[in-house]
């Protein structure tokens, strides 16, 4: 039990440091740009954790997130929730432990959620930040199977869930 | 005896008379086989001390450069430093120019009650434009507070806490403000439309306004004062068939380098 309390302490530390230079060093390097570290987060946690214990994780995660944004109370949770359920879903269907699916996930679901919010935010945001959009994409991309990386590393120096 | 003595004296007063005339006269080279005696010295000079000139080459070039490798360890640290204190300098060069600027502001802004703060974070999505500055409810933030740079109107305060405050940039597309072209005294409604970009809606297709007119706060809502500066129009869509025309601001603040910024206290008078 203490063992399953460590590893999640320390998936939201990563998740802290990921908000830290997500909102702070990022933007001071190129302003406009995003990269979403969650979306690896949420795989990680489909291929390494319980979905009971998944699942809450993604809910305070997401949680967090909001306060770094100024979405309406409850659009940022809602929708990484329905990233989770989705990728949970496609769990067998595809096989996620693959880097480049990964990385198309990343890809899939960073542009998903963009067009999500910048229509329930009636945003024109494309006039002049495709390319912001694009290398916030591609970044996301390549950190996706870091992040499921990390996770399952995590994972197995906790050796937790009987890995 | 007599006359030995003065050949003795004679001798010596004669090579006394040469010696006077060989310091005195024109320096001639040497003819009496002193230079050889030089050569001489020379060879022997370089025999004596060639071995030990040589092992002091070796210890300078070779095992010296032991020495010279830590000194050029010691040098690149202390260029590496320097370079960091320069950086430093630069940066502490363009905080003091900044914060010159918003000094310049409030003085000149003495009508307002100006409270400065610092740009903490970026908001986390690429949609919404939200920031998080440094003081919040201990230093005087309140929600829906007038947030300003000294280049223009930057937005408001939405959620306060006691040491930080978040502000939703006037170009966000959920931000609204009452607003005015200055010249033509032309109303509308100022919106973010979630880039860089603003609109300025709800002015009438008849109305006359031009690219490079300056868009000011009418001061209608109360949070804003009236007459701060928030663009210039950069574009202008009219369309018979619509009541409205299309117009795009360009806000006079970057958003992406904002740094320095004043709240407006609550308790602030109105500038006309």
């Amino acid at each position: 039990m203490l063992k399953i309390w460590k590893f999640q302490i320390s998936l939201f530390g990563i998740l802290f440091a990921a908000i830290l230079i997500e909102v702070g060093i990022i933007p001071l390097v190129w302003a406009p740009v995003r990269i979403d570290f969650l979306i690896g987060m949420i795989i990680g946690q489909i291929i390494f954790v319980p979905f009971s214990q998944g699942f809450p994780f993604i809910i305070l995660s997401s949680i967090i997130l909001q306060a770094f944004s100024g979405a309406r109370i409850g659009l940022i949770p809602l929708i990484y929730i329905a990233v989770f359920v989705i990728i949970d879903v496609l769990k067998n269907v595809i096989y996620l432990e693959n880097i480049f699916t990964q990385a198309l996930l990343g890809i899939f679901f960073y542009s998903l959620i963009t067009s999500v919010t910048a229509t329930v935010a009636g945003s024109r945001f494309l006039e002049d930040a495709v390319v912001p959009m694009v290398a916030g994409m591609g970044l996301t991309a390549l950190l996706t199977p870091v992040m499921v990386s990390i996770v399952g590393r995590l994972q197995a120096a906790y050796d937790v869930y009987g890995s | 005896m007599v006359r030995s003595n003065t050949r003795i004296f004679l001798l010596t007063c004669a090579a006394a008379l040469i010696l006077v005339l060989l310091s005195t006269g024109r320096h001639y080279p040497s003819t009496l086989g002193i230079s050889y005696i030089r050569e001489g010295y020379y060879i022997f000079d370089k025999v004596i001390t060639s071995p030990f000139s040589f092992v002091a080459e070796i210890w300078d070039t070779y095992i010296g450069l032991v020495n010279t490798s830590r000194e050029n360890k010691e040098l690149k640290k202390q260029v590496e430093t320097l370079r960091v204190r320069s950086m430093t300098l630069e940066e502490l060069k363009s905080e003091n120019r900044r914060y010159r600027a918003m000094l310049e502001f409030k003085n000149q802004r003495q009508d307002l009650s100006l409270i400065p703060a610092n740009l903490l974070s970026h908001d986390i999505t690429l949609i919404f434009k939200t920031a998080v500055i440094d003081k919040g409810f201990n230093s005087g933030f309140r929600m829906d507070m007038a947030i300003l740079s000294p280049d223009g109107v930057v937005g408001k305060v939405v959620s306060v806490s006691p040491r930080t405050a978040q502000i939703l940039l006037i170009t966000d597309p959920n931000s609204a403000i009452p607003s005015v072209i200055e010249s033509s005294r032309v109303k509308g409604v100022i919106k973010g439309r979630g880039g860089n970009l603003l609109s300025l809606e709800y002015v009438r297709s008849t109305e006359d306004v031009k690219v490079g007119d300056c868009v000011v706060t009418s001061g209608l809502l109360g949070f804003f004062p009236s007459g701060l500066k928030i663009g210039y129009v950069q574009e202008v869509k009219k369309d018979a068939n619509k009541i409205f025309a299309d117009i795009v601001v360009k806000p006079y603040v970057e958003m992406d380098k904002i740094e320095g910024i004043f709240g407006i206290a609550q308790n602030m008078e109105v500038s006309d």
